[in-house]
C-alpha cells in the first residue's frame, strides 16, 4: 500500500518536459501568424482609431487630441444620410443576393445528382470574375442604360413603349450590380452546405410522409443555415465596404460610407476619413458578431 | 389470388446496361419475417428502393395491402423504410426524429399534441429508448441509433417495414443482441419484415422465410431449413457458403467431373448448370488412402491451412484439378484434427448427403 503511494507521489514529480516541448513548438508555429496579424491588421486599426482623433485644419494635421472630427462627422446631415444608406444598401442586397443565391445553390447542391455537372456548374457562376471588378461594374452601364440592352428588348417585345431612365444612375442600378458581382458568394457557402446533407436522411423524410414543402422547412433549411451565415458574412463585409460599384454606377449620387472615405482621402483630410474608417468596422464588427450568434459555426462545420 | 400483404410480379429495373433486377415475382405474406439474401450486386437493394418508392421499375407491378404501388409517391404508400446508415435528422433530438413521421406527414388527419405525445412514448419504449429523448444523434450509441431509425419509422404504424441491412454497422456482439431484439419487436406488432442482409447466417437465424436473390432473380423462397438443406439449384447453395460445389456433366448414373466420378444417390434436381455440391459439415477426413465404405464416396486431396473460429475448425484442402474444399469440423462433434501441411488425405461423405444438381 505504502510502495503504491510512493509510486503516485513520485509520479507528479517527474518533469513534464514532453507536454511543455509540444507547447512551445505550438507558439513558434503561430508566430508568424500573430505577427502578420498585429502589424497588418490590429496596428492599423489602432492608428486608424488614434488618427481619428487628431486636429485637421484644412492645410495641415496635427497629433494634438481633439473629438472635432467626430462632432463634425455626427452634426452633418450628409454623413449620417452616407451612414444610413450603407447600411440600407447593405440590408438590401443580402436580402436580394440570398433571394438569387439560395435557389441557385438548391440547384446545384441538391437537384444537380451528377458531381461533374455540379462542378461545372459553380465554375460557370466563378467565370464572370476572371475578368477585373471595374469592367464587372461598368458592363451594367450599357446594360441598364437608356440605349443600353435591357431597354432595347423590353422595347423590342412591346413590354415597354419608352426607355426606363431609373435603371441606370440611381440606387437600383447600385443594387442590380451588387447583387450580381456578390452573390456568388452566397452561392457557394449554401451549395457546400446542402451537398453535404445525406441524401439518405431526404428519402428518409420522403418516406415518413413529408411532402416537399415540408421536408425543405424542417430539414433543408435548418441544414444549410452554417451556409446561409458564412455567405451573409461575405457579402456583408464586402457590401459595407463598397465605394466604386456605388460611384460608377449611380453617377456619384449614392453616397456610401466606403464614397466618403475615398473623397476625405482624396483631399488629405486624414482625421475625419478615419473618424469614418473608425465608424465602418465598429459597424462591420456589430454586423458580424450579430451573423455569428445565430448559428454557431464552430459546431456545425 | 392474391394471398400475401405484398405481391410483386415480373418487375424489372435495368441500370445502363446492367439488368439489376431480371423478372421478379414474389408473393410475401402478411406478419412475418422474411430474410432477403443476396451476396452484392444481386438487386437486393434496388428490390428494396423500388419497394419503397425510391426509384421506379422498368416493368412490373407491385401491390401491397390492395393497392398498386407503381406510381404511387413514396410517402403516400405506407411501407417504412429503415435505411443501413440510419440517416437520422442530424439537427434534431432522438425525440423530434421520432415523431418527425407524426408531425410533419402530408396525408392524413393532424394529431392532437397528446396523442402524438402518447404515440411517440409508446413507440420509444417498445425499441427500449426510454430516457434518451432529448438526447442528439451524435450522443447516443450505434445501437441506440438504430433503435431510433427503427422507432421513427414504426410510429408511422406501417404494415411493412423494409430494412436494408440494418445491422450491418452494428459490432457482433451488438449484432446478436438486435437480432432477438428485431424479433420480438416484429411480433409484437403482428407486421411483415423485410430485412436485407448479405451475410447467410443472419439470414437464416432471422427469417421465418428466406428469399434468395441472385443477379436479380429469384433462386428460392421458402423455410430457412428448406433453403439450407434443399437449396433449390447450384447458385442458392453458392450464395448460403456451406457448400461445396463441383461442376462437371452427368453420365450414366455418374457425375463426372475433372477429378472424380462420383455415383448419383442423394437428392437429384433439375438444373441448367450441372453441379454436385457436399456441405462442409458433412465432410469426414481419413488418413491417407484410407478405404471408403459402400454408401461413401471419397477423394483424395492435400492439406492446405486451416481456420479456428472458436467452436469449429475450417479445413482447406487442394484437389488434384486446384479447386479447393473446405470442411467444417464442428468441435462439438468431433475432435480437432492434427494435419500435416501438405500432406495428402482422403475426404469422404455419405454419398446421399450430396446434392446433385443437372
Amino acid at each position: 500500500m505504502t510502495v503504491l503511494l510512493h509510486a503516485a507521489i513520485d509520479k507528479s514529480s517527474l518533469p513534464v518536459a514532453g507536454k511543455r516541448g509540444l507547447n512551445r513548438v505550438a507558439y513558434w508555429l503561430i508566430a508568424p501568424g500573430v505577427l502578420w496579424m498585429t502589424l497588418f491588421l490590429v496596428v492599423p486599426i489602432l492608428m486608424i482609431v488614434y488618427v481619428s482623433f487628431w486636429t485637421q485644419t484644412t492645410f495641415k494635421i496635427e497629433p494634438i487630441l481633439t473629438t472635432r472630427s467626430w462632432a463634425a462627422f455626427f452634426a452633418s446631415d450628409t454623413y449620417i444620410g452616407a451612414l444610413w444608406t450603407t447600411v440600407r444598401i447593405w440590408l438590401i442586397v443580402l436580402f436580394t443576393t440570398l433571394l438569387v443565391g439560395y435557389p441557385t445553390a438548391l440547384f446545384v447542391g441538391l437537384f444537380v445528382k451528377n458531381k461533374t455537372l455540379s462542378t461545372a456548374l459553380l465554375v460557370l457562376c466563378v467565370i464572370p470574375f476572371w475578368t477585373s471588378f471595374l469592367i464587372r461594374v461598368l458592363a451594367w452601364r450599357p446594360m441598364l442604360g437608356k440605349e443600353g440592352a435591357i431597354n432595347i428588348i423590353l422595347q423590342m417585345l412591346h413590354i415597354t413603349s419608352a426607355p426606363i431612365d431609373a435603371l441606370l444612375f440611381t440606387e437600383l442600378s447600385v443594387i442590380i450590380g451588387m447583387t450580381q458581382i456578390y452573390c456568388v458568394f452566397m452561392v457557394g457557402p449554401i451549395a457546400f452546405m446542402l451537398g453535404r446533407i445525406d441524401p439518405n436522411v431526404i428519402e428518409a423524410a420522403r418516406d415518413l410522409g413529408a411532402s416537399f414543402g415540408r421536408i425543405f422547412r424542417t430539414i433543408i433549411l435548418p441544414l444549410s443555415m452554417p451556409g446561409v451565415i458564412v455567405g451573409s458574412i461575405f457579402v456583408s463585409v464586402m457590401v459595407l465596404g463598397e465605394f466604386a460599384t456605388a460611384s460608377a454606377l449611380s453617377g456619384r449620387k449614392v453616397n456610401m460610407l466606403g464614397n466618403i472615405i475615398v473623397t476625405q482621402v482624396g483631399s488629405l483630410k486624414w482625421a475625419f476619413a478615419s473618424v469614418v474608417g473608425v465608424i465602418l468596422t465598429i459597424l462591420m464588427g456589430i454586423v458580424i458578431a450579430a451573423l455569428l450568434r445565430i448559428v454557431d459555426l464552430k459546431r456545425e462545420l | 389470388m392474391v394471398t400475401g400483404v405484398l405481391h410483386i410480379a415480373g418487375l424489372t429495373k435495368r441500370y445502363a446496361t446492367t439488368l439489376a433486377l431480371d423478372n421478379i415475382n414474389l408473393d410475401i405474406p402478411g406478419n412475418c419475417y422474411v430474410s432477403l439474401l443476396g451476396a452484392s450486386g444481386s438487386g437486393k437493394t434496388s428490390l428494396l428502393r423500388i419497394i419503397a418508392g425510391f426509384e421506379q421499375p422498368d416493368a412490373g407491378a407491385i401491390v401491397f395491402a390492395g393497392r398498386q404501388m407503381v406510381g404511387t409517391p413514396a410517402f403516400s404508400r405506407g411501407i417504412g423504410f429503415v435505411f443501413q446508415n440510419f440517416a437520422l435528422f442530424p439537427h434534431l433530438s432522438v425525440y423530434s426524429n421520432v415523431a418527425f413521421g407524426l408531425d410533419n406527414r402530408a396525408e392524413g388527419a393532424p394529431l392532437g399534441a397528446s396523442e402524438m405525445r402518447d404515440r411517440v412514448r409508446a413507440v420509444i419504449d417498445l425499441v427500449g429508448l426510454a430516457g434518451l429523448e432529448s438526447r442528439g444523434v451524435h450522443q447516443i450509441s450505434g445501437g441506440q441509433r438504430q433503435r431510433v431509425a427503427l422507432a421513427r419509422t414504426l410510429v408511422t404504424e406501417p404494415r411493412l417495414v423494409l430494412l436494408d441491412e440494418p445491422l450491418g454497422a452494428l459490432d457482433a456482439n451488438l449484432r446478436m443482441r438486435m437480432r432477438g431484439e428485431l424479433r420480438r419487436i416484429r411480433s409484437r406488432l403482428g407486421v411483415t419484415f423485410l430485412h436485407v442482409t448479405g451475410s447467410e447466417a443472419e439470414a437464416l437465424a432471422m427469417g421465418d422465410r428466406v428469399v434468395v436473390l441472385d443477379r436479380g432473380r429469384v433462386g428460392q423462397f421458402d423455410s430457412p431449413e428448406v433453403v439450407f438443406n434443399q437449396p433449390a439449384s447450384p447458385r442458392v447453395a453458392k450464395s448460403l457458403n456451406c457448400y461445396n460445389l463441383f461442376r462437371g456433366k452427368i453420365d450414366a448414373g455418374e457425375f463426372i467431373t475433372e477429378d472424380h466420378r462420383f455415383r448419383l444417390g442423394g437428392s437429384r434436381t433439375s438444373s441448367a448448370d450441372p453441379s454436385y455440391a457436399i456441405r462442409q459439415d458433412m465432410i469426414a477426413i481419413r488418413e491417407g488412402e484410407a478405404a471408403n465404405e459402400p454408401d461413401e464416396e471419397s477423394i483424395s486431396a492435400r492439406y492446405l491451412a486451416s481456420e479456428y473460429t472458436g467452436s469449429a475448425f475450417m479445413y482447406f484442402f487442394q484437389l488434384h484439378s486446384g479447386s479447393i474444399v473446405e470442411v467444417e469440423n464442428h468441435l462439438s462433434h468431433r475432435a480437432m484434427q492434427n494435419l500435416d501441411v501438405n500432406a495428402d488425405y482422403t475426404l469422404t461423405w455419405k454419398t446421399e448427403s450430396a446434392l446433385v444438381f443437372g
